[in-house]
């Protein structure tokens, strides 16, 4: 296994929209571990494949304190939501950045799993909000694209100030 | 998608704050714990106290297991919330995943983002395996300044381990029911319709053990003045005191009054209630008016006679000398990093010269009863003893008790005795009368 490069925002590769999932073989297996390692190791709840310059319609969650709760969803379509509430939100490719967006509750998706057996769960609280976000990714899409024009200007700045700052150390 | 920054995050967040606060600025755990927000829920205000006295109590050799993970120190509140992750691993029942993820989150809390990979390295790194400390070494073994310790280990000899050890354990909450408004058994009645269990403190009359800790706003007629909370040792104070109906009594270093108070439950005497700190005195008359009773305030240092003495001599006086306040580590861990050895001594001197002015006020046949919640004899019986020495008319009243062992002068109680807090009282009568 191996803990993959995470793209930052505003990298362009993260407005990618990707492509379903057809092939579901070792290679996408191993790829989809590579995932789960470098979700845990973010430390994440969620990863989508854009995130790590990949474009095949997927993303893993573990919503759980202990790594007990792995979900790789391929293909997945949200069938319905209920009650949008403001919830407090991060994104691995936005750094240490948190803001506020409105997200859906409870909600119920379909998807496929690594081996491309379909299957459908319900979620809600932190696991809904993440399916959303993951999804949002799968489309190009951030959670900070809710956020006011201003606000992602000061976070753009923001992180290329840091990622200057990075390259100076290093 | 981030790990959200969870409630666990803030309370480790907020608990950094207040032990940097008193390692790195000086002020105390009180003050600092004061300042928390008030939107925060209950149970993570109680998290971030457990997680602030536990680091505190234990810093020394917290700070000890950090020191090899670390190239060039952190800075102050970096290094209090790294100190209140390795807390956790080491002593609280929080699974440790959750511990390092709650603690890494809090760096985002704390705006210092940048510093999780070097959290989550360091607190992986102690999970993995923790550094064995010397142990033969008392003030890094129980987590003391060295000046500190060597000085308990001298005055306790044998029992020091013991002494130094009581002061890192979580003190019980002792209750003093108010006698003019309720009794022992009723009072105790009300606890259990309360469902708070509680047992009668055997050496006091009045005393009363909680089972288990609880905000005052959870004691049953607690806002109504039936029940204080106060130290069982502290409680000692008005037993020795044999008042009398009538009398005049000085308390010389009164707030935050608890033990006026005590005093006043227990007989109908005239007292004077002296403090020098303005808002200490208020807090003072808060208590009085609680509890439904009565005397006369007046902000003074004690030992200036002549900004407050009218010349009239007092029955009984109460000098609760200011101390250094190490009976009370237990309750007030930041006392071992707030204190300087120099202290001791300034402390010793104040007493001393409270001491010599207030005897003037005590009439023949009166009597002093000289208090301090600090466990150093150089506060104690050594302060006493001098005195007594040269003053012609001072003489020792010995007391005789079930609690604590006898000093030179006077009596001491180790922290943790019968569940006390570590106190030193001696009673002194001036001759005649």
């Amino acid at each position: 296994m191996a803990i993959l490069e995470i793209l930052h925002f505003p990298d362009p590769r993260l407005r990618e929209i990707t492509t379903p999932v057809t092939q579901f073989d070792a290679a996408l297996s191993s790829f989809i571990d590579d995932m789960f390692e470098t979700m845990y190791d973010a430390p994440g709840v969620g990863l989508a494949s854009t995130q790590v310059g990949d474009t095949r319609r997927l993303a893993v969650m573990d919503c759980s304190d202990d790594k007990s709760q792995p979900i790789v969803m391929c293909n997945p379509r949200i069938l319905w939501t209920e009650e949008a509430e403001t919830v407090d939100e991060g994104c691995l490719s936005v750094p240490d950045h948190y803001d506020r967006v409105t997200r859906y509750r409870r909600l119920r998706f379909a998807a496929e799993d690594r081996d491309g057996t379909p299957y459908e769960m319900g979620a809600e609280d932190l696991l809904a909000q993440c399916v959303q976000h993951e999804l949002a990714h799968l489309d190009g899409g951030l959670y900070i694209d809710k956020l006011s024009r201003l606000k992602r200007q000061r976070i753009r700045r923001k992180l290329a100030k840091a990622a200057r700052r990075a390259e100076e150390t290093s | 998608m981030s790990k959200p920054a969870d409630a666990g995050s803030r309370s480790r967040a907020l608990a950094a704050r207040a032990i940097s606060a008193v390692i790195d600025e000086g002020r105390s755990l009180d003050a600092a714990l004061a300042t928390l927000p008030a939107d925060l829920p209950a149970a993570d205000r109680s998290l971030c106290r457990m997680l602030a006295y536990g680091t505190l109590r234990d810093h020394r050799r917290l700070d000890a297991m950090l020191a090899p993970r670390i190239q060039r120190p952190p800075q102050p509140l970096l290094k209090a919330l790294l100190l209140v992750g390795l807390f956790q691993l080491e002593a609280m029942r929080v699974p440790p995943h959750a511990a390092v993820h709650a603690t890494v989150g809090a760096t985002v809390e704390l705006k210092m983002g940048k510093a999780r990979g070097m959290v989550n390295a360091i607190l992986r790194a102690h999970q993995r395996s923790a550094p064995t400390l010397a142990d033969d070494h008392p003030g890094l073994l129980h987590s003391y300044p060295d000046w500190l310790a060597d000085a308990v280990q001298a005055d306790w000899a044998e029992q020091g381990d013991g002494v130094l050890a009581a002061g890192n354990q979580r003190a019980p909450m002792h209750l003093r029911v108010n006698l003019r408004r309720t009794t022992r058994d009723a009072y105790l009645q009300t606890l259990l319709d309360a469902d708070l269990r509680a047992d009668p403190l055997a050496l006091c009359v009045d005393g009363l053990t909680l089972a288990e800790p609880v905000s005052t706003e959870q004691l049953p007629g607690f806002a109504n003045g039936l029940v204080s909370v106060q130290d069982g040792a502290a409680q000692l104070a008005a037993d020795l005191m044999k008042l009398a109906d009538g009398q005049r009594v000085l308390d010389a270093c009164a707030a935050p009054g608890n033990k006026t108070a005590h005093l006043l439950e227990r007989a109908d005497i005239d007292l004077l209630a002296l403090d020098i700190d303005e808002s200490r005195l208020a807090t003072h008359a808060a208590t009085m008016k609680r509890l439904g009773l009565a005397c006369h305030e007046r902000i003074a240092d004690a030992a200036q006679l002549d900004d407050w003495w009218d010349k009239q001599l007092f029955d009984r006086i109460l000098l609760d000398a200011p101390c250094s306040g190490t009976g009370v580590i237990r309750r007030h861990p930041d006392i071992k990093w707030l204190r300087r050895a120099s202290d001791i001594a300034q402390a010793a001197t104040r007493q001393r010269a409270l001491l010599e002015s207030l005897w003037t006020t005590l009439a023949p046949g009166g009597r002093l009863v000289y208090a301090t919640c600090s466990i150093l004899r150089a506060e104690g019986s050594d302060v006493v003893a001098e005195f007594i020495a040269q003053t012609d008319d001072a003489r020792e009243v010995v007391i005789a008790a079930d609690w604590g062992a006898p000093e030179p002068v006077g009596r001491r109680i180790a922290p943790g005795e019968q569940g006390f807090d570590g106190f030193y009282y001696a009673v002194i009568k001036r001759a005649g009368g």
